[in-house]
């Protein structure tokens, strides 16, 4: 039999983990969460004190007005229980108010410090796993997670505190009269809150982590239908993928329900708690005022105090139902920490000049795919040397690169550059003598002078036109009105995709790299402009080694001055016939 | 959409009112109880009836809640169903022509997220907005009972909340528009950043990046902190309402309660009146603050459905195959045109005038340039559009098997996959389309076989090996027509021969293939060849007379 406080605890210390780092996050704020608490505390405590506060005096009143009204001679001092409530009415509305600025710009600190980590780790991340999290569904999931992220203290962390030391602070407050009021309130409501948040979130948890891989499930369903609607309808299977995609469906649905229907449980468990906890303590009050140990007034009070106790509670069940969707956020973000690449970025001083290439017996295996993409590859380029390296699409080209960069880890063998064994991972400096045109173009969105400053930040406006000039942009972004400030779009959507590759070499050329690594250059540009750049590219060329990447040769541009070529095939590299230019 | 679900919405706001009304039972106890120790200073021992009646009211009212959330989302969560079978099936409606000019990723993601979006506004506001009208009016009704002057209180506060929130809501809304677009701004900000991160890393620029990032996120807050200190005004607006009408209900009361007060009904006020009045006031409010706190499931839902509307306001083009339907075949023929034209709204007449008669079990490839309309005559053939002019007949049962570049994978096992093209296809079947197809070396090296999970998590393909489970599909169909797109295009060597092969296979078993492609050895398959000029029109049409 299962032991099942043991598989409990070993949940609750999985779920602790899971969230220590982005606690450890916030708790850089600490003083601006304690002063949010605070506001909430005090907002609160406006509430309960204006309710408590009228239902004394009103009662005050009307047994002052008894006697009054029975000709005894009695008086109430109205004046300091009014301006109490108005001033409760004053500091609730105004820390009320305060308290909901106050926390939303904590919680837009905390959403930039945490996009900033996060960022931190992504740019840490080598090729292997970031091209697996390219796509853009992935992207969107990333921001949505980081926005459920960022609610952890204003759902998770300030409510449930604030509700408990309220619990405790009117249990205190009310046992002054009556212990046992006090005793009830408590007990009562401790239960309730513990219930709120900790049992709420256990019986939700498995469907809330559930939530958003149904949720992808059901996108990428739609997306094959809509992708694959001509094959759908050819073989007649439209109505049987729409079966498939409805019961994926129904089971996010059923999910839904049962989480809102456990939120609702939670609502009216809150109700009936503190709807409990009042009677109880009216009844224990009443009592107590027959044997004189309290005034009529304060009986009052105390039921009162507790019914503004609604307020305080209300918010938990919903954010605690849905621990498990914040968890499973947390959980995704926590993964991509861990394919961080562990250990010291160190590198001995490259020699200076063209750098010489040598691989080592360098197989390259993806995890997951059935065969390795590159197995044993020997070779050996010498500094200056200009190699072309052709292969068909697929066939580990763009692999070969990043493993050149020092991008990738070669799963067995080494890479050297000038006789200097790469280590793992590469530190950022290589990045100074190995430059690489990567065959999908990035660029950001923001000017064109920015854009290409990313190679050279100190690079001067006379620099920047020379590079435009030498890729041949320097005509076209003269006749920008906007010139060098002109913005390239999202992606470099204002751009054609050949003017953005073209931008790419720009950026290279600026860089100035020792190693030069093209993919794919003149992949999207139209023969004239290609062998234009060709005939520019030579010069700069010179002096450097160069890797080029290429479908073919002898299409329509080759790429400058080939020493030699090799062929990438079946996973080898093989010398082909001595290319001359 | 609401409309279908209106029992399931009238039992929501039929449950808030059943709640509501509970509420000012339980106070009335309460208040009752109160003036019961106090006034006719009676034991509570005797009055434990009252008690166990108020300890009741509790369950009832809990349960009237849970009810009125329930059936809430009971209606939320068919609505969203239905809305989202709707737009699937006006999507599907337009068909693979239309939607291949739009982006998918961004399509699914609107039947996801945008649907998943109105369940606030019709589990929540919708039945919140009616509550809020009703609750208030009856609590306005027992107050005024108890007395009048405390209600006209609540009742002259009550129209200038609605006032204050416009007020307050005209200025935020423009600046929420704003902050909406600085989100988008920065959401936008950072996704660039991810996506170029490669670029980042290759010139040494992660950490001034990482910088940039925190930047604009500083700089997203200080600009959205302007907007919410205007548009949590409107919340401060119904709180400071709320606060103020206690505390001036709860000074009327005891001055009355006092004798302070001659004129008005305050003379005939007593300790359980009064409190009753007090206990009462707050819950006036709370219906308008739920509300109020509901109105951001508005603001979603109504972006949302913006999005949705106009998905369902796309109607089918004058090339869908309904606005020209074919006349069924005549003799063996399976399609045949007669001076069909396509013409495609913007770009004008892509295809056409053209002649063609499909037999059965020839092999006809279609050629020309980029653009030239091959892949519009195959749609055409598929019966995907139908003509702009001419007259077209297609046999009736139009079964057919489909292969373009992007053949469909879906999530799932291989041999979900493989049944794509006949569900009652049996394991030995489905083992010898894939070995036809060329893809039996790779199922020999799968440990689970045919049970592989493709996609995301599982086996991944490659493009070469994608297209040849769209060969073994065709296999595993019976259908006598085959129309390839471009088949062999982009795929190395290995694949682009398996294909080749395969295709020859299908044309001795005799189905009819129609290809287009620019491959010599596909066209050295053909029995006719039709090569089109860059209008659409026929250029050159090769091999006819060999055709007995």
């Amino acid at each position: 039999m299962v032991d099942p406080p043991r598989v409990e605890s070993a949940r609750q210390a999985t779920l602790i983990t899971t969230f220590v780092p982005w606690c450890r996050l916030l708790a850089r704020r600490r003083r601006r969460l304690m002063a949010g608490m605070a506001l909430m505390a005090l907002t609160l405590v406006s509430a309960i004190g204006l309710l408590a506060l009228s239902g004394w005096f009103i009662t005050a009143s009307g047994l002052t007005g008894l006697l009054l009204a029975a000709g005894v001679a009695a008086s109430l001092d109205v004046y300091v229980p009014g301006g109490g409530i108005r001033a409760f009415a004053l500091t609730r509305t105004v820390s009320r108010y305060a308290e909901r600025v106050y926390n939303h710009d904590t919680v837009l600190r905390l959403l930039a410090d945490l996009r900033a980590r996060l960022f931190g780790v992504l740019v840490e991340l080598d090729e292997r796993t970031l091209s697996r999290r390219r796509a853009s569904d992935w992207l969107h999931r990333l921001t949505a997670d980081i926005d459920s992220l960022d609610s952890l203290y204003l759902r998770l962390l300030a409510p449930p505190t604030v509700a408990a030391l309220a619990i405790l602070a009117l249990g205190g407050f009310l046992a002054i009269w009556s212990p046992a009021a006090g005793m009830v309130v408590l007990l009562v409501l401790g239960t309730t809150w513990l219930w709120l948040t900790v049992g709420q979130a256990l019986s939700g948890m498995a469907a809330s982590r559930r939530q958003v891989s149904d949720l992808e499930r059901l996108r990428s369903g739609l997306m094959e239908e809509l992708q694959g609607l001509a094959e759908l309808l050819a073989y007649g299977s439209l109505a049987a993928h729409r079966r498939r995609l409805e019961d994926v469906e129904a089971r996010l649905q059923i999910d839904q329900r049962r989480l809102g229907r456990r939120v609702a449980c939670g609502n009216a468990l809150v109700g009936v708690a503190v709807g409990l906890t009042l009677v109880l303590v009216l009844w224990l009050a009443a009592l107590a005022r027959q044997t004189g140990s309290l005034s009529g007034p304060v009986m009052v009070m105390m039921p009162l105090a507790i019914l503004a106790m609604n307020e305080a509670l209300v918010g938990l069940p919903m954010a605690f139902t849905r621990l498990g969707a914040t968890r499973a956020a947390a959980e995704r973000l926590n993964a991509l920490e861990e394919a961080k690449p562990g250990g010291d970025r160190n590198l001995e001083p490259l020699p200076p000049g063209p750098l010489a290439v040598t691989l080592e017996e360098v197989t390259l295996h993806y995890p997951g795919n059935l065969a390795p993409v590159l197995e044993a590859v020997c070779v050996d380029i010498r500094p200056g040397e200009r190699v072309a390296i052709t292969g068909v699409s697929g066939a580990g080209k763009s692999s070969l690169g990043g493993l050149l960069a020092g991008r990738l880890p070669p799963t067995r063998g080494r890479v050297l550059l000038g006789a200097v064994p790469l280590g793992w991972p590469v530190p950022g400096s290589l990045a100074q003598r190995v430059g690489l045109l990567t065959q999908r173009v990035d660029l950001f969105d923001d000017s064109l002078a920015a854009n290409l400053r990313l190679a050279a930040p100190d690079a001067t406006e006379t620099r920047l036109w020379e590079a435009l000039a030498m890729v041949d942009l320097a005509d076209w972004a003269e006749a920008l009105t906007a010139g060098l400030s002109t913005r390239v779009g999202e992606g470099g959507a204002q751009l054609s995709g050949g003017q953005a590759r073209r931008l790419a070499l720009a950026r290279l050329w600026l860089r100035d790299p020792d190693l030069v690594i093209l993919d794919e250059p003149f992949a999207g540009l139209d023969a004239e402009t290609a062998s234009h750049i060709a005939a520019r590219l030579d010069g700069w060329l010179t002096g450097r080694t160069v890797i080029t990447l290429v479908h073919q040769l002898g299409e329509a541009v080759d790429p400058p001055a080939i020493d030699r070529a090799m062929t990438l095939r079946a996973a080898r590299l093989g010398e082909t016939a001595r290319y001359l230019s | 959409m609401a409309a279908g679900e209106r029992r399931l919405l009238g039992l929501v706001t039929l449950s808030g009112v059943a709640a509501g009304t509970l509420t000012v039972v339980q106070m009335g106890l309460l208040a009752w109880l109160v003036a019961q120790f106090l006034v006719a200073e009676r034991v509570p021992e005797d009055l434990w009836p009252a008690f166990i009646a108020l300890v009741a009211v509790l369950p009832l009212r809990a349960l009237a809640q849970w009810g009125q959330e329930v059936a809430g989302l009971e209606a939320s969560l068919r609505i969203r169903r239905r809305a989202r079978a709707a737009l699937l099936d006006h999507l599907v409606l337009l068909g693979p022509v239309r939607l291949a000019s739009r982006h998918s990723a961004s399509l699914a993601n609107q039947l996801v997220e945008q649907v998943e979006a109105l369940d606030g506004y019709f589990a929540r506001f919708l039945p919140q907005l009616r509550l809020a009208i009703g609750l208030p009016l009856l609590i306005l009704a027992v107050v005024a009972w108890l007395d009048w002057l405390a209600a006209l209180f609540l009742l002259l506060s009550a129209p200038l909340i609605p006032l204050f929130m416009a007020l307050v809501g005209m200025g935020a809304e423009r600046l929420n528009r704003d902050q909406f677009s600085a989100m988008a701004r920065l959401s936008g900000h950072f996704i660039d950043r991810v996506r170029g991160i490669t670029t980042l890393q290759l010139f040494d620029r992660g950490r001034d990046a990482t910088a940039e990032v925190h930047a604009a996120a500083e700089d997203y807050r200080l600009l959205s902190m302007k907007t919410l200190r205007l548009a949590f005004l409107s919340s401060a607006v119904l709180e400071f309402f709320t606060s103020v009408a206690i505390a001036v209900v709860a000074i009327y009361v005891g001055f009355g309660l006092l004798g302070f007060i001659t004129y008005g009904p305050s003379s005939a006020l007593s300790l359980f009146s009064g409190l009753l009045v007090l206990l009462l006031a707050p819950e006036f409010f709370q219906p308008l603050r739920s509300l109020s706190q509901h109105y951001h499931d508005r603001a979603a839902a109504l972006g949302a459905a913006d999005g949705l509307v106009a998905v369902l306001n796309e109607v089918p083009d004058a090339l869908h195959p309904e606005a020209h339907p074919p006349e069924p075949a005549i003799d063996e023929e399976i399609v045949s045109l007669t001076g069909v034209t396509v013409e495609h709204p913007g770009r004008g007449r892509v295809l056409g005038p053209i002649d063609l008669v499909v037999s059965p079990g020839e092999v006809l490839v279609l050629t020309g340039p980029s653009g030239a309309g091959k892949s519009t005559l195959l749609q055409l053939l598929a019966g995907f559009i139908g003509p702009s002019s001419g007259q077209w007949r297609r046999s009736t049962q139009p079964r057919f098997a489909w292969m373009d570049q992007r053949p469909l994978l879906i999530l799932g096992s291989l041999a979900d996959n493989l049944r794509l093209a006949d569900p009652q296809a049996s394991e030995a079947r489905m083992r010898r389309a894939l070995s036809r197809a060329g893809l039996d070396e790779l199922l020999s090296e799968l440990p689970e076989g045919l049970e592989t999970r493709l996609g995301e998590r599982g086996l991944g393909l490659s493009a070469g090996q994608a297209q040849r489970l769209a060969l073994a599909r065709i296999f595993l169909s019976a259908s006598p027509l085959v129309l390839l797109d471009e088949p062999t295009a982009s795929l190395d060597e290995d694949s682009e021969a398996w294909i080749i092969r395969a295709l020859s296979e299908l044309a001795e078993e005799g189905r009819t293939l129609v290809i287009a492609t620019h491959h010599p050895a596909l066209m050295a398959m053909a029995d006719r060849r039709l090569a089109l000029d860059e209008g659409g029109r026929l250029a050159a049409v090769t091999g006819e007379s060999d055709r007995g």
